[in-house]
């Protein structure tokens, strides 16, 4: 096109946020799940970045994917060399800019990293929840981040943005709580999983269930069913990177050749990598929590009970959806069929479509395309 | 102002010329979203622009333009009849894998529909084909035919057989002249340099 165009964004100066220390929300008030359980108070452990300005406005919440947690940027202490998960989108001057931002980010209900969920301590038993605890569902997890907000005196967000899992928590935010959110930026998300996710993820859940040390949930945390989670986690983990990307990253090479190896030892890279994703996985991740947050991704449905046109009318925000054309887990045409629907309601959306080699996982790695969108939705 | 901008500044008086106050209008082929920024403020139209270019949709979400970025037949699939006051083709039909069927799509979903074209009948472009055997290059095509996208250019009176032949009413039409300034009033198909046409069914 031939329009002269406005001068690229003049980026200050990159920081980061330095080291974090998470916090704890507790409410001792019952919370009531959609499926009608109830646990006696609720917790959910976040990390906040930048500072709330007096008009409480300036407030984004970032939402996690599956496996994510409340620690997205920063380091949590000196010695920690592995920054929080989104640290390149988030820090002073970044593209969510903690310098005039106040960023929020919470484990998310059902979570295992602090906040209540299967893993965590039922205070009326003193025990893990284990499968006690109610079935959830992405409604519940909003809902539980917005009693979060309100012990921070934020009323009205800035900004929900969130990727995958995160990014279908932020659709639900627009539409269960329209007044509070003033955009919102959904990433590699969908409506729905379509068949073959929910397939992926009991294929993984069966993986875990089938572990004799599973033990239906009853398991010693310090002897997890360390195999089943193990091979959940390099399946799901396959399904977020993508073909041309991991034949870039690994192609067929070989580790150093070691005569005395097994014929089934690791032999490839891609399978040492896919091995060591796993078995730190069962480090830092409960396999009941797996079980509950990927069957509550599966339920998540737009569609219903009357149609998608129908659940995203009540939505009033502008929102800004991601697709990602390598990403064979949320395929681009389940991100489009979201903004299509936002058009079809006459709604403030756009839809963005990146080409980039990284699979699902695309919204993580350092992108100038997707932070220049990022930015600019932020900060128009 | 540079010429280019002056000229698409008549395209566009013109262009907001029929569109309603508050109405709803598609641009497919938004490239930057200059269009829908100009037609939000001057008519308050609910606007969405569709182009495949990532520039054009960043710079639309930097002007607060709802914006599709994908293929414009996919998502005109998407809407019922009439979900828009107004379908824009503005300088995008020649670039249509199949305009047959995007325009008649475009009049679905449209209650209107304006198409605005370069009139490749233009006498200076017979002139030089003539003369040289060679396409012309100019401001309006700025580029050799090696350095630009696939492109379908037609004349006036080609224009004016397809809506015959497809039974699409021409409710409106002007003609600008070869330096796009004023209007052209006669022997269009020859001395129109651009063409806008308001179209329904």
């Amino acid at each position: 096109m031939n329009d002269s165009e406005t001068a690229p964004h003049v980026c200050p100066e990159e920081g980061d946020v330095g080291i974090v220390e998470y916090q704890d929300f507790v409410s001792q008030e019952p919370f009531h799940f959609e499926s009608g359980g109830i646990i006696p108070g609720l917790t959910l452990r976040y990390e906040t970045y930048g500072h709330l300005n007096a008009a409480k406005d300036n407030a984004i919440l970032i939402c996690h994917a599956l496996s994510g947690n409340h620690h997205c940027a920063g380091v949590r202490s000196i010695d920690e060399r592995k920054s929080g998960w989104w640290n390149f989108a988030v820090g002073p001057g970044k593209p969510i800019d903690t310098s005039r931002y106040f960023v929020i980010c919470s484990n998310s209900l059902g979570g295992c990293s602090g906040s209540s969920g299967p893993y965590s301590i039922n205070p009326e038993t003193g025990e893990r929840y284990r499968l006690d605890f109610p079935k959830l569902t992405v409604h519940d997890m909003v809902k539980a981040q917005a009693l979060l907000l309100d012990s921070l005196g934020v009323d009205r967000l800035h900004a929900v943005v969130g990727g995958s899992m995160g990014g279908m928590q932020t659709l639900q935010w627009a539409i269960d709580f329209p007044q509070r959110v003033g955009r919102y930026i959904a990433m590699a998300c969908c409506a729905r999983h379509n068949a073959q996710a929910i397939a992926f993820n009991d294929t993984g859940r069966q993986a875990i269930m089938r572990d004799p040390i599973w033990d239906n949930g009853n398991y010693d945390p310090d002897q997890p069913p360390g195999h089943g989670l193990a091979v959940a986690r390099m399946m799901a983990h396959i399904t977020y990177l993508s073909d041309a990307g991991m034949e870039a990253k690994f192609g067929r090479k070989r580790p150093t050749e070691d005569a005395g190896k097994e014929h089934f030892d690791v032999e490839f890279e891609v399978e040492s990598y896919l091995r060591y994703q796993g078995q730190s996985f069962v480090g830092r991740f409960d396999a009941n929590t797996y079980l509950y947050l990927t069957k509550a991704l599966d339920r998540f449905d737009l569609h219903g009970p009357v149609s998608l046109d129908e659940t995203l009318s009540t939505v009033t925000a502008p929102g800004l959806v991601v697709g990602f054309t390598s990403d064979w887990l949320y395929p681009p045409q389940g991100n489009r069929e979201v903004a299509e629907a936002l058009l079809r309601l006459g709604k403030d959306a756009t839809y963005a479509e990146l080409s980039m080699d990284f699979g699902h996982d695309s919204f993580l790695v350092r992108s100038p395309e997707l932070y220049d969108l990022i930015r600019t939705f932020l900060d128009r | 102002m540079t010429h280019n901008k002056k000229r698409r500044q008549v395209d566009f008086q013109i262009i907001a010329r029929w569109v309603d106050e508050g109405d709803r209008v598609l641009d497919l082929g938004c490239g930057r979203g200059v269009l829908l920024e100009y037609l939000k403020q001057k008519k308050s139209v609910y606007g969405v622009g569709v182009d495949i270019s990532f520039e054009g949709i960043l710079s639309c979400v930097k002007r607060g333009v709802p914006a599709y970025h994908g293929d414009v037949q996919a998502l005109l699939a998407t809407f019922g009849d009439n979900a828009f006051d107004r379908v824009i083709f503005s300088r995008s039909v020649e670039l249509l894998d199949d305009p047959d069927a995007i325009l008649a799509e475009g009049l679905r979903v449209g209650k209107r529909v304006t198409v605005g074209f370069v009139n490749h009948g233009f006498w200076l472009n017979r002139f030089n084909f003539l003369l040289k055997g060679q396409r012309t290059v100019n401001e309006v095509y700025p580029r050799q035919w090696y350095e630009t996208l696939r492109s379908n250019p037609f004349s006036v009176s080609e224009f004016d057989a397809f809506c015959a032949a497809r039974a699409i009413n021409i409710e409106n039409r002007v003609y600008l002249g070869g330096n796009w300034s004023g209007e052209c009033k006669c022997l269009p198909n020859l001395f129109a340099g651009y063409a806008i046409y308001d179209l329904s069914i």
